[in-house]
């Protein structure tokens, strides 16, 4: 079954995309003029079609051929190409008018290029590229084996076409239509997926050789409908049907040859293609007839009487484009033998006529260098091959005999005749198919007889003479519509149409290609047709000034605008949410929890039901006053640093109450947790207080105030929801208490182990340089990054901010240069102070080592060791200024001790892994090298972890004192006074 | 008990590398280079790592300090946890790829790689953590440094942002803290193993709606998923670009693979509830986020926003919270770091070449007539984020929609089809923006700006993906099997 043959029909258009990159290269493009690159580039859809014709013969009008690969087999996806009679016919569509696309693409920019003054490479190598992206896709598409592989060069499809569309980007009109044709398509893309995805999940397979076959299954789902709706939605707006219609007029914006292609040959028939060969599947149904005859006749008449008004040529074909589509929706509509034998044969007229027309209005565009009716004329007598061509396609689009179209016309008209169609439709179908063929008609007359005939409108316009090349090019098309229709009984191409029709209806179809049938009612009702149409003709100018004089208020196009005005709307309003402001942020995400909290507790379940034990104060004994007192500070100093005005105060306030908690701890007892707790809660206040000494007086009042200067309905509004958030934490800690097992799970386990395996009799010590040492040695790193990130703040993105004129080139000479600032408020210290100072640091030190030694069986660690030597510190930047703790504590280096702290915790860390399998496990190294050591410390693991939590404590303290002790800012202050 | 430190590597390797790129603060290119390598090395163990559980089927957990499983710290390489970490170790390393390669004044600030060392390895140690106070801890790290990188950044906002993002996150430590806090009184552990199977035996605890009102939130803020994602916009467009491509991509992941751990391993019995509001928040999202973006009048805060619009797409996912669907959310999460990341260092780029450094459209606007390549890739990222073939976005939303189906969700389905068309009109406005439009007479491009190869490599990976998914459809769906059977993870991590 896997052909991989087939593979080689849409490669060889990616070998014409690689083709037209490396002809683009520097030398090569001077010395190989555009024109002679297209003749060159052609040879690969030339090829491609040769392959699909070289298949024909051996192709099987019931075993198409195909090729499988298992693309995502997790997903049982697979990737494929399948080859029917359908396919071989849009197929030699694609690549036949891509060959003809490429070499007049060739003389189009050659032409174009020759406005220049001189010889210069040719750049349009991109227009080349993307045309040959499309094409490869577009061959992919009509070929596909399966949906996803049908999906994703459909897609392509459509960003080729976006490309294209906008190729002359500096043309703000080209690069609205690329935005329009990309998003109408785009969109029509979703549903398609998701309506192939349906239908592959109705039939249990992709691959349309599967699929095709389950049609009765689908037609039977409950999901029959959801999948014919997606399904229809793709292919409406890819084939322009209404209302989806208003992107292909607007994507004429494109160099013609991509409009001759892309917006009237191929893309646009990629919808009729898929509602073509999913017709055995979803086809058959009241719902597919009405709805494909419904949209396609509304299209149809819409296309051909907006056509009858325009005055740009492009624009006219555009529109006579989408009535012919909604000619071919409607035909696939139908169900019935006549309605395939009608669209084979309309779908390879219209190809033909189509690109003919479109090509030779690039012809007359380039000659004249307008498209404008209302300036066109007579250009006859300058390019009279063209205007013969231009006569051929426009009656073949007419649909006058002995043209090919002409034909067309007579199998349309037959089928809405057709005694199969249900009363209504049976009315309006053939009126309405008669309506738009008389509209077509008069279009097809206006196209060649204002153009060509005529006395020139414009007198200014000098038409020159084409390339005759480039005029046969456009040539070939026309001329084989009329040798189609001319051809007595062309038997091999009726039984190839014959076979394509037949893989769309899903039985035999009977075609002959005989244009003479005797008088029949289709004849007649073409005869009223054309009778009707050449009364329009010859009314035309009075008819088109009214018409285009009315502009029509409501169209499919306010539809896109509101559309698009609605997304830029509430995208307006959806950027207004984001306000800025932090309060406003802060107060929803608190609500959002409040909200979950709420949400998932289910307070009102548990809460009142179970009586909760309130806890109960332990008054006997004599330390309950004490408890009683720190509580009352607890509470006091919390709530005084909302309520007290000046900053200060309320940071004294609030180290009282961190004081508190500490004695709680003791008292619980808890001397480490404590001991931890007393020395952060100092430093934090220090840190407070120096940082709020760097602040002017004024901007710190002035903070103060805006804090209060907001509205009384938001003071309300944001302490409620601080007193919920509070009211919350509360209870969890409430029933936290209350609810909690007596035991801990993991604390018995600790208390065996810790002086076994820890070496200590201290849990909290053995949790954190032991059991837990990853939360610390991560908890130590973030200390250090929050040290940094002081002196980042202060220090670096400050200065990017603007609001110090110092940078870190200067560092050295402020501290060579700088005027110390230090004292007590200012006022030089004593001696006694300073001996004070000089005493603190190495009795600090010295507390510090006893602490990191023995702190393992006693309260303190390395944590209140680096805390109280960072305390000393402090007091020396205080007692001593900055410059002169700069000159003498030299080994107070901060990003130095961080990084070894780190570093010493790894590297012991490591060296344990080497000796017991574990990082970060528990040695006593001392015991294993045998050292005797004195009583009660032991060189292990946990102390050279101490150690590294000191250092690296000392360090981002040491950061932070650094940059809030550095005088710079309070000399910025004075000199900004 | 097995004992593998790989699992230890991506986390140590970004530390000490960290500690040691700080003590070459005063040498700039070797601190770079050393920052470099170590990301990559660290990205060849996590890789190495991924091999590992591929071909054991199973775990690779590693018990810090010796210690069994509910004493100590586990750190726990499954499916889910390495591929997660493997992804953001790939944007990582690009980001500092692109670091090296850019002109923005921030990256040769000496604490730039340190701090973004630290970030990667909060990132790693939050994903591969077995433990929910480790997780917070590592959580703690990576806001540090993030919010320090987004201070110091180019952009004047800078400052600013990084302060406002700093209390969102307080609010959402603060929230994790209590949600660990609410678990540990209930079930005397935080190993979240032996919290799952606490939680399996007696899952009604008073505390435990709390824990998981308390949890979400944390996720919530961490992924911004509206309304908890203020912080996002103003914070990720003031980051600077490398930073910005970690963030928006990987970073934001965090708060999803959290909701898988909720929903796949601690509250079985609570999942579909928990389900029901990712699947709702991630619409609003989706929508959100794709208005938001088209909205906004700045590329790199477009894409921002973008980022709410895509982890709605994921939320979705975790919502219909199928296999298929967790498959979807895995892949879509890998694919949309890889897309984001390029698509933001390309706005860098163009960024960088605007006379001063914004991304403003009204800046840069018509700059990309000086650099086609960088519109090219521009151009293949943007679709890849619409969900265009051929490129892996398109995987992503096919595997997201067909698991849609699949789940016969087809009211949300038609809602995320119709605000995935938003994804295309910002994206297709933006490039016409830059890459179309004829630039301002009076506008200036500097001659040199970002390098390339950082967005290359990873719009390569982007059609790579795109072309040939098969492999990582494959691990999302071992993965997301082995997200359906808890018991796996409790047993690997446990023993016994």
């Amino acid at each position: 079954m896997t052909d991989w043959g087939l593979v080689l029909i849409p490669a060889m258009c990616l070998v014409g995309l690689t083709g037209s990159v490396l002809l683009a290269v520097p030398p090569l493009n001077l010395r190989l003029p555009v024109r002679r690159a297209g003749w060159l580039l052609s040879l690969f859809p030339a090829g491609s079609s040769v392959l699909i014709l070289s298949r024909l013969p051996s192709l099987s009008a019931v075993s198409p051929q195909s090729f499988k690969l298992d693309w995502i087999p997790s997903l049982g996806l697979t990737a494929g190409l399948y080859f029917d009679h359908l396919s071989a016919l849009f197929g030699l569509l694609i690549t036949g008018i891509g060959t003809l696309v490429v070499i007049y693409a060739g003389y189009y920019f050659d032409q174009s290029a020759s406005s220049r003054s001189t010889i210069s490479p040719w750049r349009e190598w991109r227009f080349l590229a993307f045309l040959f992206l499309f094409m490869a896709a577009m061959v992919t598409v009509v070929m596909a084996g399966d949906v996803l592989t049908l999906f994703i060069s459909w897609e392509l499809t459509s960003v080729a076409s976006f490309l294209l569309i906008g190729y002359r980007q500096q043309d703000q009109a080209a690069r609205q239509g690329a935005f329009k044709s990309l998003l109408i398509t785009g969109a029509g893309g979703v549903a398609l997926l998701l309506g192939l995805l349906v239908l592959s999940s109705v039939t249990g397979s992709g691959e349309f050789a599967h699929i095709l076959t389950a049609g009765d299954l689908v037609r039977s789902s409950p999901l029959y409908l959801l999948a014919l709706a997606l399904v229809a939605l793709g292919a409406f707006t890819k084939s322009a049907q209404f209302p989806f219609h208003i992107w292909l007029p607007d994507a004429m914006g494109a160099p013609t040859p991509a409009s001759a292609y892309l917006h009237s040959a191929t893309m646009v028939k990629a919808g009729i293609f898929l509602l073509a060969r999913l017709n055995p599947v979803l086809g058959f149904t009241d719902e597919w007839f009405w709805l494909l005859t419904a949209v396609g006749g509304i299209t149809m008449l819409t296309g051909a009487s907006a056509g009858f008004r325009q005055n740009d040529l492009k624009a006219l074909l555009a529109y006579s484009t989408i009535s012919q589509l909604g000619v071919l929706i409607m035909l696939i509509g139908q169900d019935t033998e006549i309605a395939f034998k009608a669209l084979v044969i309309s779908i390879l007229a219209h190809a033909l006529y189509k690109s003919a027309l479109f090509m030779l209005v690039g012809i007359v565009d380039h000659a004249t260098g307008t498209r404008d009716l209302r300036r066109l004329g007579g250009l006859v007598r300058t390019m009279p091959i063209a205007f013969l061509a231009t006569g051929v396609a426009a009656m073949s689009m007419a649909g006058l005999p002995p043209l090919f179209g002409f034909l067309a016309k007579e199998t349309l008209l037959a089928t809405a005749t057709h005694p199969n169609v249900p009363p209504l439709a049976n009315v309006v179908l053939p009126a309405t198919t008669v309506i738009a063929g008389a509209l077509i008609l008069a279009q097809a007359g206006v196209v060649v007889w204002d153009s060509f005939l005529g006395r020139p409108r414009d007198q200014s316009l000098h038409p020159h003479r084409p390339p005759a090349f480039m005029c046969l090019v456009a040539t070939v098309p026309a001329v084989l519509s009329l040798t189609i229709g001319l051809l007595p009984e062309p038997e091999p191409i009726a039984s190839f149409l014959a076979n394509a029709a037949a893989a769309v209806y899903g039985s035999k179809v009977k075609v002959s290609l005989a244009l003479w049938n005797g008088i029949t009612v289709p004849l007649l009702l073409s005869a009223v047709a054309v009778c009707s149409g050449m009364v329009l003709f010859v009314l035309r100018h009075p008819l088109r000034e009214r018409l285009s004089r009315t502009d029509p208020r409501w169209s499919a196009n306010t539809l896109y605008r509101w559309s698009v005005g609605l997304i830029d709307g509430s995208a307006f309003v959806a950027t207004r949410l984001q306000g800025g402001k932090l309060r406003t942020y802060m107060a929803t995400v608190i609500l959002g929890m409040l909200a979950l909290v709420f949400g998932f507790g289910d307070l009102a379940q548990w809460h009142w039901e179970t009586p909760l034990t309130l806890p109960t104060l332990d008054t006997t004994g004599e330390i309950v006053v004490l408890r009683i007192f720190a509580l009352l500070v607890v509470v006091t100093g919390a709530a005084a640093t909302i309520g007290l005005p000046r900053d200060f105060w309320a940071v004294v306030a609030l180290g009282s109450s961190g004081m508190a908690v500490a004695i709680l701890m003791v008292l619980e007892p808890a001397p480490d947790v404590a001991l931890v707790q007393l020395v952060a809660d100092i430093l934090t206040v220090v840190i407070l207080v120096l940082a709020l000494a760097r602040l002017p007086r004024s901007q710190r009042q002035r903070a103060n105030d805006l804090m209060f200067l907001q509205s009384r309905a938001s003071l309300v509004r944001d302490s409620l929801i601080a007193v919920a958030a509070g009211a919350v934490v509360a209870l969890v800690t409430l029933v936290g208490l209350t609810s909690r097992p007596r035991t801990s799970a993991v604390t018995p386990y600790y208390e065996d182990t810790a002086k076994v395996l820890a070496g200590t009799k201290d849990i909290v010590g053995a949790i954190l340089v032991d059991y837990r040492a990853l939360d610390t040695l991560i908890e130590i790193a973030v200390f250090g990054l929050a040290g940094l990130g002081v002196y980042t703040l202060l220090r670096h993105a400050s200065v990017k901010a603007g609001d110090h004129n110092e940078s870190d080139a200067t560092d050295r000479q402020s501290i060579a240069g700088a005027q110390d600032v230090f004292g007590i408020a200012g006022a030089e210290t004593s001696s006694f102070v300073h001996a004070l100072a000089y005493v603190s640091l190495p009795l600090a030190m010295v507390i510090g080592l006893v602490h990191i030694m023995y702190g393992h069986d006693q309260p303190g660690d390395g944590f209140t060791a680096g805390v109280i030597i960072s305390l000393a510190i402090g007091f020396w930047y205080v007692v001593f200024g900055f410059r002169q703790v700069r000159r003498q504590l030299t080994w107070l280096r901060s990003a130095p001790l961080i990084a070894t702290g780190l570093l010493l915790a790894i590297a012991s860390g490591t060296a344990a892994a080497c000796h017991t399998g574990s990082f970060l496990g528990h040695v006593d190294w001392g015991e294993v090298i045998g050292i005797s050591l004195p009583r009660g410390f032991a060189l292990s693991t946990s102390f050279l972890f101490e150690v590294a939590i000191c250092l690296t404590v000392l360090g981002s303290a040491s950061y932070i004192l650094d940059t809030l002790g550095r005088p710079g800012a309070t000399e910025h202050e004075s000199a900004g006074k | 008990m097995t004992n593998h430190h790989l699992v230890l590597l991506p986390i140590l390797l970004p530390l000490t590398a960290s500690a040691v790129a700080l003590l070459l603060r005063r040498r700039p290119r070797v601190q770079a280079a050393w920052a470099l390598c170590a990301m990559v090395t660290s990205l060849a163990f996590s890789l190495l790592l991924l091999l590992q559980v591929w071909r054991g089927q199973q775990a690779v957990v590693f018990q810090t300090g010796g210690w069994a499983a509910p004493w100590g710290i586990s750190l726990v390489g499954d499916y889910l946890s390495v591929t997660l970490v493997v992804m953001s170790q790939i944007v990582l390393s690009m980001g500092i790829l692109y670091a090296l390669g850019s002109n923005d004044s921030v990256v040769k600030y000496p604490g730039f790689y340190p701090l973004f060392l630290t970030l990667a390895t909060g990132l790693s140690g939050a994903l591969l953590t077995g433990d929910l106070f480790n997780l917070f801890v590592f959580a703690e790290l990576m806001v540090f440094s993030g919010t320090i990188l987004t201070a110091c950044s180019d952009d004047r906002y800078g400052t600013e942002a990084a302060f406002k993002y700093f209390y969102i996150s307080l609010v959402g430590s603060t929230s994790l803290l209590l949600g660990v806090g609410c678990l540990y009184v209930s079930y005397g552990a935080t190993n979240m193993a032996s919290l799952a199977s606490g939680i399996m035996a007696d899952p009604q605890k008073p505390l435990v709606p709390l824990a998981i009102a308390f949890l979400m939130t944390t996720f919530m803020i961490k992924s911004a998923v509206v309304p908890f994602h203020f912080w996002q916009p103003d914070f990720h467009t003031a980051a600077p670009t490398p930073v910005h491509a970690v963030l928006s991509s990987v970073v934001v992941k965090l708060g999803l693979y959290g909701f898988m751990r909720m929903t796949s391993l601690l509250f079985l019995a609570q999942a579909d509830t928990v389900r029901g509001i990712l699947l709702v928040t991630g619409i609003i999202g989706v929508f959100y986020g794709g208005l938001g973006a088209t909205g906004t009048y700045d590329a790199k805060r477009m894409l921002a926003y973008s980022t709410i619009g895509q982890i709605g797409f994921i939320l979705v996912a975790l919502g219909w919270g199928t296999p298929l669907a967790m498959m979807a959310a895995i892949v879509f999460a890998f694919n949309h770091s890889l897309i984001k990341s390029a698509m933001l260092m390309l706005a860098g780029t163009v960024a960088s070449r605007a006379r001063v450094k914004t991304a403003a459209f009204q800046a840069i606007t018509g700059l990309g007539k000086y650099m086609p390549f960088t519109g090219l890739l521009f151009l293949i990222g943007g679709l890849a984020l619409a969900g265009v073939p051929p490129t892996n976005g398109f995987i992503s939303k096919l595997v997201l929609f067909r698991s849609g189906i699949e789940a016969e969700q087809y009211t949300a389905l038609l809602l995320i089809g119709l605000a995935s068309i938003l994804t295309l009109v910002y994206i297709v406005r933006a490039f016409q923006a830059i890459w179309w439009q004829p630039p301002a007479p009076e506008a200036l491009v500097k001659p040199a700006g970002d390098r390339l190869l950082a967005p290359a490599l990873l719009i390569g990976t982007v059609l790579v993906l795109g072309l040939w998914p098969e492999p990582l459809i494959r691990l999302a769906e071992i993965t997301a099997a082995w997200l359906g059977s808890p018991d796996g993870y409790i047993h690997a991590v446990l023993g016994g």
